[in-house]
C-alpha cells in the first residue's frame, strides 16, 4: 500500500522580523546590544523570521494555536473533512505545558473527535518521527488517513529576561540559537489514496548517533554541572544557575555535516537513493554556512546534486525547528515547478544528539 | 570543489571509504578515554597515557609502510615511489610524540620502555601481514584510517587536550604538526585511490583493510584503560 501527501498548511505568527529589529522583539540582555548578533546572522544567512511574542514578551499566540492553524489550513485545502480524520501525529520541542502531550493540546484546540494520537518529543527531527509513526499507521492498514503536525515557540526562550537571570555571563554556546530560531508551524496530510498531483512518500529512514556523540544541542542542564534542571531544590536556583537556557556546543557541529552525507551515503549503498535521479532536494540545515559544507563533502565524495537542484525557504521564514521541514515542503508544493514523476529528497539533520531523518517523495497524478 | 576521485570504481572506493572513516569516528566516541576528553575530564595523565600507547602504533606504522613499498612490483613502480616518499616524512615522527611525552611531565625512560598493548599487537601483526603480500594496493585503506586520524589529532584532540589541561600547545606539537602536512597527504591519497582501485576484488581489499585497521586502531585505544 501506498501512503501519500494530499495536503499541507503551515502558520507563521504575525509580520516577518528583519535582522534589523530581532533585538527590539526579543530586548536587549542588561540593556546593552548583542556583540555577537551580526556574526551570527552572517554565517545562518536568515534574512526575517517569525515572532509568537511582542515587544512586550507577551505570548500572542500559543504553540498548541499555532499548530491547529497549520493543521486547519491544511485540512481546509484539502478533500478530507475534519470529521473523517483518523489519526493525528504531532511533533514539538516544547509544548505550551510540561505535561500533558503537545498531541493532546493540539487536538483539543484542533477539535477533531476520536483519533489515535501520537505526540514525539526531540528537536528538529522530531517531525520527521511523526511523519514516519503516521507513514507506518497507514502503511500497516490501520488508518486510510493522518494529520501530521509540527510547530515551535522557540522565542520564549530568548526574551533578554532569561539571559539576565542568570547568575554568570552568557557565553556563545548560550547566545548561538538566540538568532538562529523562530516560531511557526508546519502541516501534512497523508491518504492511503492520490488526490490530484500528489507526493507519493517512498521512503522514510532515520538514523540516530547518540551512543557515540555528546549531547550537542540542549535545555536542562547547566556548564559543567551534571545535574537535571529538576535536580535542583527549586526551579529559580536551576534558572539561576543557567540550566534553562537553550545551548548548542558549536564545536560539535561540524559532526552533522559528516553524519548528514553519511547517512545519504548509507542510503546510496543501499540503493534507495540514486543521486543521478533526485529532482529536488529539500534539506533542514540550520544555516547557510551547512549547506555549504554538505555541498563539499558530497561533491568530495562524487556524489553531488547540482546546486539548482536545493530548494529552502530558510532565509525568509526562519529556522523554526521541526516545522521547517514541513514549512518548507508546504511552500515548495505551493510556488516551485515540478513535473509527474519528479523525485524529491528531503534530508533533516537534527544536532540534538545526532538524529538525521531521509525521506523520499514522487511526484504522481491521481 | 572538485570530485577528487575520477573513476566510477574508485568513486564507489572513496565513498565506501567515508563511511568507514564516519564509523570509525563513532567508535572512538564510544572509547572511554576519548569520551572523556570528548567531555574535558581528561588530565595531563591520561594524555601521557594517551600518547604511551600511540607511540608503538607511530614507530610499527613507520616499518609497514616501508615493508609495503618494497612488496609493490614493477608495475607499481609509481606507487612504491609514492608510498616511500610518505613513509620518508614520517618515519622519525615519533621523536616528537617522545619530546611531547616529557614536555608533559612524563620520563623519558618510560615511554621508551613502553611495550604495545593488545590491540597495537593485533594492529601491527596485520598491517605487517598485509604489507607483505604482493602489490599491498589494500594498504591505501590504512593509510586512509591513519591519514584521516592525524588531521582529527589536529584540528580537534590537540586544541581539547590544552584546554582540558591548561596547556599552551607546547606539548602538543605531534598532534600538530600532523595537521599541518596531512591536507597535502590526503591529496596524493585520492590519486593514489584513482589509481590502485581498478578492479572490484581491488576495491573490496581496500574497503576491508580500512575496516579491520579502524577496528584494530579503536582496540588499541579501548586497551589504554587495561594497562
Amino acid at each position: 500500500m501506498s501512503v501519500y501527501i494530499t495536503s499541507s498548511g503551515h502558520y507563521l505568527p504575525g509580520e516577518p522580523v528583519d535582522n534589523e529589529q530581532i533585538e527590539a522583539v526579543l530586548g536587549l540582555v542588561h540593556g546593552k546590544p548583542s556583540r555577537l548578533k551580526r556574526r551570527i546572522l552572517q554565517s545562518n544567512g536568515i534574512r526575517q523570521r517569525h515572532y509568537a511574542i511582542d515587544a512586550e514578551h507577551n505570548t500572542l499566540i500559543s504553540n498548541d494555536e499555532m499548530a491547529a492553524r497549520a493543521g486547519q489550513a491544511c485540512l481546509d485545502d484539502s478533500f478530507l473533512s475534519k470529521s473523517r480524520l483518523e489519526m493525528l501525529s504531532v511533533a514539538t520541542s516544547q509544548g505550551d505545558l510540561v505535561l500533558p502531550g503537545f498531541g493532546s493540546m493540539v487536538q483539543a484546540e484542533l477539535g477533531v473527535a476520536g483519533v489515535e494520537l501520537h505526540s514525539s518529543h526531540g528537536i528538529c527531527s522530531s517531525s520527521m518521527m511523526a511523519l514516519k509513526a503516521a507513514y507506518t499507521g497507514l502503511k500497516a492498514g490501520e488508518h486510510d488517513n493522518a494529520l501530521v503536525i509540527a510547530s515551535e515557540l522557540a522565542s520564549r526562550l530568548f526574551k533578554a529576561s532569561r539571559y539576565e537571570a542568570v547568575a554568570q555571563e552568557v557565553d556563545f554556546n548560550a547566545e548561538f540559537l538566540r538568532w538562529m530560531l523562530s516560531d511557526g508551524a508546519g502541516a501534512l496530510l497523508l491518504e492511503s489514496v492520490p488526490r490530484r498531483r500528489s507526493f507519493r512518500i517512498d521512503w522514510i529512514r532515520g538514523f540516530s548517533h547518540a551512543d557515540a556523540y555528546p549531547v550537542c544541542m540542549s535545555v536542562g542542564r547547566a556548564v559543567g554541572d551534571a545535574r537535571s534542571w529538576q535536580d535542583f531544590a527549586t526551579y529559580a536556583e536551576a534558572e539561576a544557575a543557567g540550566a534553562l537556557l537553550i545551548r548548542q556546543d558549536v564545536r560539535l557541529l561540524d559532526n552533522i555535516v559528516k553524519l548528514g552525507v553519511d547517512g545519504l551515503l548509507r542510503l546510496i549503498d543501499e540503493g534507495r537513493v540514486e543521486t543521478g535521479r533526485i529532482d529536488h532536494v529539500l534539506c533542514h540545515y540550520s544555516s547557510h554556512y551547512f549547506r555549504g559544507k554538505i555541498f563539499d563533502m558530497l561533491t568530495q565524495a562524487g556524489a553531488a546534486i547540482p546546486e539548482e537542484k536545493w530548494y529552502t525557504n530558510l532565509y525568509t521564514r526562519g529556522n523554526t525547528g521541526c516545522a521547517s521541514m514541513f514549512i518548507m515542503l508546504d511552500e515548495f508544493r505551493r510556488t516551485q515547478s515540478y513535473q509527474t514523476g519528479d523525485t524529491i529528497l528531503c534530508m533533516v539533520p537534527e544536532s540534538g544528539r545526532f538524529n538525521n531523518v531521509y525521506m523520499q517523495l514522487t511526484v504522481v497524478e491521481e | 570543489m572538485e570530485s577528487k576521485v575520477t573513476t566510477q570504481l574508485g568513486q564507489e572506493c572513496l565513498q565506501g571509504l567515508m563511511r568507514v572513516w564516519f564509523d570509525f569516528e563513532r567508535q572512538l566516541g564510544r572509547v572511554p578515554i576519548i569520551q572523556r576528553l570528548e567531555r574535558g575530564n581528561f588530565t595531563r595523565e591520561d594524555y601521557r597515557s594517551l600518547l604511551l600507547h600511540l607511540r608503538q602504533q607511530v614507530i610499527e606504522g613507520a616499518r609497514w609502510i616501508t615493508r609495503g613499498a618494497s612488496s609493490f612490483e614493477r608495475d607499481y613502480a609509481d606507487v612504491r615511489s609514492e608510498v616511500i616518499g610518505h613513509a620518508k616524512e614520517e618515519h622519525r615522527d615519533y621523536e616528537m610524540l617522545e619530546a611531547d611525552f616529557v614536555a608533559a611531565g612524563g620520563a623519558l625512560a618510560e615511554i621508551r620502555a613502553g611495550q604495545r598493548n593488545a590491540g597495537s599487537e593485533a594492529l601491527h601483526a596485520f598491517m605487517m601481514y598485509r604489507a607483505s603480500q604482493p602489490n599491498p594496493v589494500d594498504l591505501i585503506g590504512a593509510m586512509w584510517i591513519i591519514e584521516g586520524l592525524g588531521q582529527k589529532m589536529a584540528s580537534d584532540w590537540a586544541r581539547r587536550i590544552d584546554e582540558a589541561t591548561d596547556g599552551d600547545g607546547r606539548y602538543t606539537c605531534f598532534m600538530r604538526y600532523h595537521g599541518e602536512n596531512d591536507d597535502a597527504h590526503l591529496d596524493k591519497l585520492y590519486t593514489l585511490i584513482d589509481r590502485v582501485c581498478r578492479t572490484p576484488e581491488q576495491q573490496q581489499a581496500i574497503l576491508r583493510t580500512a575496516r579491520v585497521v579502524a577496528r584494530l586502531y579503536a582496540l588499541q585505544l579501548e586497551e589504554i584503560e587495561h594497562g
